[in-house]
């Protein structure tokens, strides 16, 4: 498609801020852009820079908001993700919003399936994002996380991408970030903590013995509140 | 500062003056309405009126459709991709720190039927070159708001059938949905090499779509002509053939001349055989004619700038489109080509079912072309930094730097 479109009679048309980032080295051969630092530049090209989920719009020491990719495509509730820069920063996503990107024209009800609005109003795609909002829990030194902010906040417009299993399990190897996701005010917190705690279940193949560890911590951290702790282990693992 | 008390004083004398309004328009459309009924078979004695004719406003060309036929909304084809361009600009300001304007194009690609992903942009262009900025050989006179105007509307249809043009060559079925009317007025009246500079591009883009048969159909949105009613009128004059400029029941034919229809309006105009239909436009009466998703016949424009269209001369009809009664502007090839001429009437009635109203793909393109009060700040703001950054002397005027920070 990539090179096709090079040679496309509507390629004129098109938006350079539309065109995807893995063909702009095509578009833009590299010489023009002094701007960038090499020092800077580490670890850029450590993912494909396809496999991304979204883009940092919004950056600050312990948040950062993020457009997904696609439209209704951002990663779930709860999930660990990787902003890549030169500290490349660990977050958890904690809330996604879906709407107009002009704030006046508000969505309005067509009475339609999403394919029949796909085949005849094609448009009002086209003026929808999705975002995610990120909490920042820590960074990677080396690929290895570490429970810390990271020194500066992450650039605008760097790519966001879904942590693998193996960073996943690195994260979530101690409570640090229980404790995170309970002292950060204006969470969802409970549901976050169940939405985490489960995924990082997941990827140990449900392991009894981390289960245990994890509903020791959160007993402690939430000790003055025996109600909401069993609420939250009670849905962590249900029927157990 | 706008004084409202005294506006509104302003105001209530108006609406006095205008309570009689309701019945004389009742009283000029029921004669419309009779006129048409009248020509409605024997629309060819009018169509050979007109021809004999020479009067003081435009009267349309009747085709063989007659007058008041009219035809069912015909069916959309499934797959079908529309076109549609809008401009907006910022005019040049001669306070400002330089005399360049722009023009910026939306582009819509709208794809039906397929779930393809549309294309919606926008291209800025920046006139800056001597060439852009002055006119004239010898005294050099400053571009006017009016010329920007003119290069606007030339650049939507130029890009229009450029973008059209590459979506058929990429194989969409594809339909060029103008804003506004196809009919270049302001060209009127320019001087003869200034009109064939920008009629050359014009029609260039629409042969362009001719070769590929991309119909091209420009859109009015509350349309104001008065291309039928005017043929009504000219019904009702007593003559063989009407004459305005020696027209034997004008109070003082020599006060008018043909140079200036403006003063045509006479004060005894609705004393006049032909006064009984004054002011009422075609949309008007069509409404009470055409059913929704109707179309009217098709018609020829005379307007004058159309004798230099050649094959793209400007054919129009009318559409009931739900909300409103649409003007459709069509070139000739278009008109002549049944299946052509289906298929931007479906498409037309579908755009504006789907913008509730107004056709989708052109608000569409006005939302992309929109350059609005704070992108013309932000524009002139770097526009003084580039100039300070470069280290050339320029300055706004006394008058723009005072409206910037007024004082007490």
């Amino acid at each position: 498609m990539a090179d096709r479109d090079v040679a496309r009679p509507l390629s004129r048309f098109m938006d350079h801020q539309g065109i995807a980032p893995d063909r702009l080295s095509a578009t833009y051969p590299a010489g023009g852009g002094g701007e960038l630092i090499e020092g800077e530049a580490t670890n850029v090209d450590a993912h494909p820079p396809g496999d991304y989920v979204g883009e940092v719009v919004e950056s600050s020491t312990a948040e950062a908001l993020a457009q997904a990719r696609e439209l209704n495509c951002a990663p779930s509730f709860g999930r660990f993700v990787m902003i890549e820069s030169a500290v490349p920063a660990v977050g958890i996503v904690f809330n996604v919003a879906t709407q107009s990107v002009e704030p006046n024209r508000r969505p309005a009800a067509y009475g339609k399936t999403e394919r029949e609005l796909r085949l005849e109003q094609p448009q009002i795609f086209e003026l929808l994002r999705t975002h995610f909002h990120i909490l920042i829990v820590g960074h990677l030194d080396g690929g290895a996380p570490v429970p810390v902010l990271p020194p500066h906040p992450a650039p605008i417009h760097c790519f966001v991408y879904e942590c693998d299993d193996t960073l996943v399990r690195a994260c979530t190897e101690d409570d640090e970030f229980l404790r995170n996701i309970i002292n950060t005010s204006g969470l969802p917190a409970d549901q976050l903590l169940i939405a985490t705690l489960r995924n990082a279940l997941q990827v140990r193949g449900d392991s009894r013995e981390y289960l245990v560890t994890m509903g020791k911590a959160l007993s402690r951290l939430l000790q003055e509140d025996y109600d909401r702790l069993r609420s939250v282990i009670r849905r962590i693992a249900p029927g157990r | 500062m706008l004084d409202l008390y005294s506006v509104k004083g302003q105001i209530d004398h108006m609406m006095a003056e205008q309570v009689d309004r309701p019945r004389q328009a009742q009283l000029i459309m029921e004669a419309s309405l009779a006129q048409l009924e009248r020509w409605s078979e024997d629309w060819q004695a009018l169509a050979d009126k007109i021809d004999r004719s020479s009067t003081c406003w435009l009267l349309p060309v009747i085709g063989e459709e007659g007058l008041r036929q009219s035809y069912p909304l015909p069916v959309r084809p499934q797959r079908v991709t529309i076109a549609s361009t809008d401009g907006s600009q910022i005019f040049p300001d001669r306070h400002e720190i330089s005399p360049c304007y722009l023009i910026n194009i939306g582009y819509i690609l709208l794809h039906y039927g397929t779930g393809e992903q549309p294309l919606m942009s926008s291209r800025p262009s920046l006139f800056h070159r001597d060439q852009d900025l002055f006119r004239g050989r010898g005294r050099r006179g400053a571009v006017s708001r009016e010329l920007v105007g003119i290069r606007r509307s030339l650049l939507e249809l130029t890009e229009l059938a450029e973008l059209a043009a590459a979506a058929h060559d990429e194989g969409y079925p594809t339909v060029a949905l103008a804003d506004g009317s196809l009919i270049m007025w302001t060209l009127e009246g320019k001087p003869r090499g200034f009109r064939q500079e920008f009629l050359e591009s014009m029609l260039s883009a629409f042969e362009t779509l001719r070769r590929r048969r991309v119909p091209v159909a420009g859109y009015l949105s509350r349309p104001g002509a008065q291309d039928l009613t005017n043929a009504l009128r000219l019904g009702l004059c007593p003559l063989e053939a009407a004459d305005c400029d020696h027209c034997p029941w004008m109070a003082e034919p020599s006060a008018r001349t043909q140079d200036t229809p403006s003063q045509s309006v006479d004060r005894a105009e609705e004393d006049l055989p032909c006064g009984a239909i004054d002011g009422v436009g075609d949309a008007a009466v069509l409404r009470r004619i055409l059913q929704p998703g109707g179309r009217s016949a098709v018609f020829e424009s005379s307007a004058r700038i159309l004798a230099e269209y050649g094959p793209h001369s400007i054919c129009f009809f009318y559409v009931h489109v739900g909300e409103e009664i649409a003007r459709v502007e069509v070139p000739k090839w278009v008109a002549e080509d049944p299946p052509l001429l289906d298929l931007v009437h479906a498409v037309v009635c579908d755009q504006a079912d789907k913008g509730q109203g107004y056709p989708v793909s052109l608000s569409e393109a006005h939302e992309k072309a929109v350059v609005r009060g704070a992108d013309r700040e932000s524009f002139y703001r770097y526009l003084r930094e580039a100039f300070v950054r470069h280290d050339i002397d320029a300055r706004v005027s006394s008058k723009s730097r005072r409206k910037r920070h007024a004082a007490v």
